[in-house]
């Protein structure tokens, strides 16, 4: 009996192994069918491989460019399969200034109806004019109107695949996501909100009425104008070279910097924090990162030589603004308006330049200057006399006396020409 | 006395044999533990392995996604500006039976200087441990990456709710009914004609993009290169798990998302070595049991020997 009862439970035990392995088996062959199928998918897809050439490219001023950091495939810029260097076959691609287009703000349209995308909202206008002036400040009209090239301004929708289903290149973001992340980036900072209606329709309005009321507010309204400092004062922690003056007006006026030389990454948020503002409550707790010294220093260093030379930067108090005269020289207006460099040749040394107009200025010589720049246009008895006839040693800060040649005779009652508008 | 005596014997004997012979085939079945899951040949299936990139730095949480999906599996769905509600994020969600996807919200940080939505959903893995704990096979890795439920063969014993490291399978608990498994199939209906998954047609930001995941691999690898001061330096799910079809790069740290602390292998890689291993080949149960057999042939020779010395004796 009790043998019997053995035998039983044997073959239950063997019947459930039995089954279980068969179980696995089935979905093994289950899985073989799929992979029938996996090829079949393969092939519809395009390998998009050729965005990983790794080509980098040295300019004529030793700058690198490396094409894999740019959000360019191949094609791009190249219309054959494989460009080599005697055979590019470029396309209209400006590759190394690839953006070259810049309008004043104002040229641009003053809004732009977006509607080619078809979805739950309806179109919406698109205070551009606003926009491009805000966006003045940091990265100009490539803020947005990235990779343009020469010549008119490119449809986001040359590059930006409108159907995203269609989306051959996934490494170029379809255009319903481009146009977003172009706002989100900064409106998600700035309003704190992501609301749809913030820039789209909402259900009980009528679009032809929210188009005409756009117009309305925004045809003439413009984005207050920029107030550039004069000068920044740093204070740093350290106990000796405690301040730092920053001369901005020089740097953008005289060094002629543009805005986004420094302030390309800025964002709006850096000038209007609005919701901070409004609830008087900051909860968005910016951390401070710990800067290296070297991006502490980046601002400075892209052009001045911060090694050894902290002095020239960190002093005991606050530094006035650079008085030309102060040096013996008036810039005056004549010179106002140059760059440093201008008569600066030496880059760095700006000491020992000879006062002397001549030093700079070599068409200072009879028949090479035209005397009518000056205002006073030689009748021919004077102008054919030697400089230094008149203008004694050279000295061309010092105006002429009649009276040394001409006994009784004094300007302005007596001129040698006649006096001209100045050029 | 004497019978009692013969009958205990056997049958502790019995005991100590089949412990020892027990110890033995789970020692047998334990060498093979570098045997591969039930989905070999990794390499060769992910070139055909579609997935999906989700981009935490660009998701600003409008649920876009979640009503796609509702739409898309023909649940009750309600008006578009009720997903705007944005106090749904006052607590963490799940899926649900009628909610394959949900986006979670978190507070801002690390660089980050806006909240961290993101998206929550079945992650698709290479090698997924619902389908390998389920006992009737009622789930299919399907070569597109896919993992999808059959609701007609399962039992309802929600082993693959245990199973999965995400917890993402639910199950229809207020239905008596034949309730079902619900989770998201990666669109499966809807890639099979073309189309792609509902959730990535739907997000207005783009912080969703469909492909190949080798190809996604190197989209979010170029995205954490070109901005490395905007990312955190890792792609969840690249290798979690045994790497996963749905794959995530986000400004902080994963776990300060709620990613569960998952490591690199696979997780039914352990349970199925021990499983298939006892049944490899079934040569592990075939020599248990002819050794079995064995021992029962040579005890029953026993007590018959025993017996007839008995009888023998008897006669005697």
């Amino acid at each position: 009996m009790k043998s019997k009862i053995k035998f039983l439970s044997f073959i239950v035990f063997v019947l459930a192994i039995t089954f279980t392995f068969t179980q696995c088996s089935h979905n093994d062959k289950e899985h073989s069918n799929d992979s029938d199928k996996a090829s079949v998918l393969d092939d519809s897809f395009d390998k998009i491989d050729d965005s990983q050439s790794n080509s980098i490219e040295i300019n004529e001023h030793g700058v690198k460019f490396d094409h894999t950091k740019m959000a360019l495939s191949c094609k791009d810029c190249h219309s054959c399969q494989y460009p080599t260097k005697q055979k590019p076959c470029l396309i209209n691609c400006p590759r190394k200034q690839l953006i070259t287009v810049y309008h004043a703000p104002e040229e641009g349209p003053t809004l732009v109806e977006m509607n080619q995308i078809k979805g739950d909202y309806k179109p919406f206008m698109f205070t551009h004019k606003l926009h491009a002036q805000m966006a003045n400040m940091t990265g100009g009209c490539q803020t947005c109107h990235h990779y343009n090239t020469t010549g008119p301004i490119q449809k986001c929708s040359n590059c930006h695949e409108s159907d995203r289903a269609k989306v051959k290149n996934i490494h170029i973001p379809d255009l319903e996501s481009a146009y977003h992340r172009m706002c989100l980036t900064c409106h998600r900072e700035w309003s704190h909100s992501t609301d749809c209606q913030q820039c789209h329709l909402s259900k009980d309005q009528n679009p032809e009425e929210y188009k005409k009321s756009k117009i309305a507010k925004y045809q003439h309204k413009d984005h207050p104008p920029l107030v550039e400092p004069g000068k920044i004062v740093y204070q740093t922690k350290h106990s000796s070279g405690k301040f730092v003056t920053f001369q901005h007006e020089d740097h953008t006026k005289l060094f002629g910097l543009e805005c986004k030389s420094c302030h390309g990454d800025d964002n709006c948020i850096s000038c209007h924090d609005y919701w901070n503002k409004q609830t008087g409550n900051n909860t968005v707790k910016f951390k401070k990162t710990h800067k290296t010294f070297q991006q502490h220093h980046n601002p400075c260093s892209n052009c001045h030589t911060i090694q050894n030379n902290c002095g020239k930067c960190h002093k005991e108090q606050e530094v006035d603004k650079f008085n030309h005269s102060s040096t013996g020289f008036n810039l005056g207006t004549n010179h106002s308006h140059l760059q440093c460099n201008a008569c600066h040749k030496k880059t760095g040394v700006f000491k020992g330049l000879n006062k002397n107009c001549t030093s700079c200025h070599n068409n200072f010589v009879m028949g090479k200057f035209d005397h009518k720049k000056t205002g006073l246009q030689l009748n021919e008895m004077h102008a054919d006399f030697d400089c230094s006839s008149c203008h004694t040693n050279n000295n061309f800060a010092v105006s002429p006396v009649c009276n040394d040649c001409h006994d009784g005779y004094s300007y302005p009652a007596k001129k040698p020409g006649k006096l001209v508008k100045k050029k | 006395m004497d019978e009692k005596v013969k009958n205990q014997n056997p049958r502790r004997t019995f005991l100590k044999q089949f412990a020892v012979g027990t110890a033995a085939s789970v020692g047998v079945s334990l060498i093979p533990t570098k045997t591969e899951a039930k989905f070999k040949d990794t390499q060769r299936e992910n070139e055909t392995r579609m997935g999906v990139l989700f981009d935490a730095t660009l998701c600003a949480g409008c649920r876009n996604c979640e009503r796609a999906c509702k739409v898309a599996h023909n649940f009750p769905v309600d008006d578009i500006e009720t997903f705007r509600d944005r106090s749904v994020y006052k607590e963490y969600r799940r899926p649900s039976p009628n909610n394959y996807t949900v986006v979670n919200e978190f507070p801002p940080s690390g660089v980050a200087t806006f909240p961290i939505d993101v998206k929550v959903q079945c992650m698709h893995c290479n090698e997924p441990a619902c389908a390998s704990a389920c006992i009737v096979g009622a789930f299919t890795k399907h070569a597109s990456g896919a993992v999808t439920w059959n609701s007609d063969m399962c039992i309802g014993c929600r082993y693959c709710m245990v199973a999965c490291p995400f917890q993402i399978p639910t199950f229809e608990y207020d239905k008596a009914i034949q309730p079902k498994i619900q989770k998201c199939d990666l669109c499966f209906e809807r890639t099979k004609v073309g189309k792609i998954p509902a959730c990535v047609e739907n997000c207005p930001v783009g912080a969703l993009t469909y492909g190949p995941r080798e190809e996604l691999l190197l989209l979010a690898k170029e995205k954490i290169e070109r901005h490395p001061d905007k990312y955190y330096h890792h792609v969840f799910g690249e290798y979690e798990v045994g790497g996963t079809s749905w794959l995530y790069v986000a400004p902080v740290e994963f776990s300060e998302l709620k990613f569960p602390p998952v490591g690199d292998s696979p997780a039914p890689g352990v349970t199925e070595a021990i499983q298939h291993g006892i049944f490899a080949y079934f040569i592990p149960p075939l020599a248990l049991f002819s050794w079995l057999g064995g021992v029962m042939y040579v005890n029953n020779r026993k007590n018959k020997k025993i017996e007839n010395e008995a009888n023998e004796g008897e006669k005697k």
